[in-house]
């Protein structure tokens, strides 16, 4: 029975996070048998709420869960799936801006890029090089290089 | 000229990169990549394109926008400012130099205008030029002037070094409603004057800010204009009809239709179809991308799509009157079309596409109050 109100389609499933699940289990098997990573937007789909809810609890939850705090937060999850991810970003008002489920050993977003790293190799070398304030309860210089015989 | 040389740097300096100049603030290329990735769902580009989306923005130049608004309302502007909260939606901002804009800048007067010119010379061939409001013709076009010169003047000066314009909202883009009959001040769209640059539509009433955002990200990372549908709309946005993405089209498809706002099918959620909504014949992302940061958009509201992203949408009927019982409309044959859609199943729609482009050439050409018609099929 069709419930009241514009928005009831959100409550009824609709089969899709079956079709959702079968290319996730296509694109394992292609990631699995030669190493090519894919990727599904969701967002691009017509999955209703229900549908999302049904889909989230078929994949499960896996070892991994990181949570991104970058322009709005994001959250990573790996699904009970090694190899599948559910990536989840949000935007403005916490509304999810994209939600996206990547097959591959691990979600690019969660790697350091070369130029943050060469960037932060540049900021600790300069931390580095400035006077180091010596902490209240730092042992004395004389203490610390007392010779034990 | 490379497609990077293009983007302008004109007020971070020649050497800074986007990745520079946000990681000097602390902004990560992790920012990019979620950016990207955002911004390749809403353009409907594989997700796997995100990686290159990043890689182009951060190896991107601080691009130069000069905005024009002419015969419009600020709708257009308030929907691309109407993120509050820092967010990645924002990043957009981060990514281009307004260096002009009515509504927004600080300076006033001549300082705004020297600002314009400034901005024309140090970019001249680079900058991107981003219109709001149609340009009245009649009468030397005195109905509409901004610094002592008409909206026809300025408009053509400011383009003259532009790399590409973007008309946003139905009144930039087809004349909207300024241009509806009986258009007393011969208003009419950009495209329509400006010849020789690349014109990108983005209509709406106003238009979905990611659109407006999202072709924008485009310009950048790939240095290149988005493919465009036959009325110069980008595809991603505007490559479907309303009603091909409603949530309420199972609604459609069983012959469930509201008959009135009030009625017991109202209530239930049903098609609004035969209470005037132009789902059918509007091609927009309203049903997908939504309004308000993806909370609704109309028809979820319960109120049919009146078509305001479509040329001449003011007067092509009225909006509460069904498209399929319209007198003397041209609608009704793409109406037709969508009736009998409902009958036979989805192996109609095409057909139905087919003859609402016809339609609406019609409508063009029928409508005084339509500047622009609709130039070919794109079947």
């Amino acid at each position: 029975m069709v419930e009241r109100g514009a928005t009831c389609l959100d409550a009824q499933t609709t089969g899709m996070a079956w079709s959702v699940l079968a290319e996730v289990g296509r694109l394992l098997e292609m990631l699995a048998s030669n190493g090519e990573p894919g990727c599904i937007d969701l967002r691009s789909l017509p999955l209703t709420d229900a549908d999302r809810e049904e889909l989230e609890s078929l994949l499960g939850r896996g070892e991994v869960r990181v949570e991104l705090d970058l322009a709005g937060r994001s959250e990573v999850w790996e699904t009970a799936y090694a190899g599948a991810w559910w990536i989840r970003h949000r935007g403005a008002g916490d509304r999810i801006a994209a939600e996206l489920i990547a097959v591959c050993p691990a979600p690019e977003i969660l790697m350091a890029h070369p130029a943050d790293i060469q960037a932060a190799a540049r900021r600790l070398r300069s931390n580095l090089q400035q006077p180091r304030p010596a902490a209240a309860n730092e042992l004395s210089e004389t203490t610390r290089e007392t010779p034990h015989v | 000229m490379s497609d990077k040389k293009r983007v302008s740097g004109s007020t971070t300096g020649p050497a800074h990169t986007l990745g520079e100049m946000l990681a000097e603030r602390g902004v990560s290329r992790r920012s990019f990549l979620k950016f990207a990735s955002y911004t390749a769902s809403i353009l409907a580009l594989p997700p796997t394109a995100a990686t290159a989306i990043a890689q182009g923005l951060a190896s991107a130049r601080r691009q130069s926008v000069i905005w024009l608004s002419f015969q419009e309302c600020t709708g257009c502007t308030e929907s691309i400012t109407r993120a509050h909260t820092p967010s990645i939606e924002d990043l957009i901002f981060d990514f281009i130099s307004l260096d002009y804009h009515h509504t927004l800048q600080n300076a006033s007067g001549h300082a705004a205008e020297a600002a314009r010119m400034a901005a024309m010379k140090e970019n001249a061939g680079e900058y991107i030029v981003v219109v709001d409001g149609s340009v009245p013709l009649k009468d030397d076009g005195i109905y509409s002037t901004i610094a002592g010169i008409s909206n026809l003047q300025m408009l053509e000066e400011t383009v003259k070094d532009a790399f590409a314009v973007i008309a946003v909202g139905t009144c930039a883009t087809f004349g909207g409603i300024p241009g509806a009959n009986p258009n007393p001040t011969g208003a009419v769209g950009i495209s329509d004057i400006v010849t020789g640059k690349p014109v990108i539509n983005i209509s709406g009433c106003p238009p979905i800010p990611e659109a407006m955002t999202g072709t924008i990200a485009y310009l950048l990372s790939f240095g290149a204009i988005p493919e465009l549908d036959h009325l110069g709309r980008p595809k991603a946005f505007f490559g479907e009809a309303i009603h091909d993405r409603c949530y309420r089209r199972p609604f459609y498809e069983r012959g469930m239709f509201a008959k009135s706002f009030d009625d017991e099918g109202a209530r239930q959620g049903w098609c609004l179809f035969e209470v005037g909504c132009k789902g059918p014949v509007t091609y927009n992302a309203c049903a997908t991308l939504k309004w308000n940061g993806g909370t609704s958009f109309p028809i979820q509201s319960g109120h049919g799509c009146l078509g305001c992203s479509e040329p001449g949408f003011w007067d092509l009927g009225g909006f509460y009157k069904p498209l399929s019982t319209a007198k003397d409309d041209p609608l009704k044959w793409a109406a037709g079309a969508a009736v009998a859609g409902a009958a036979v199943g989805a192996a109609s729609a095409l057909a139905a596409r087919k003859l609402r482009n016809k339609s609406l050439q019609a409508a063009a050409a029928a409508a005084p109050a339509a500047p622009r018609a609709a130039k070919k099929e794109d079947e």
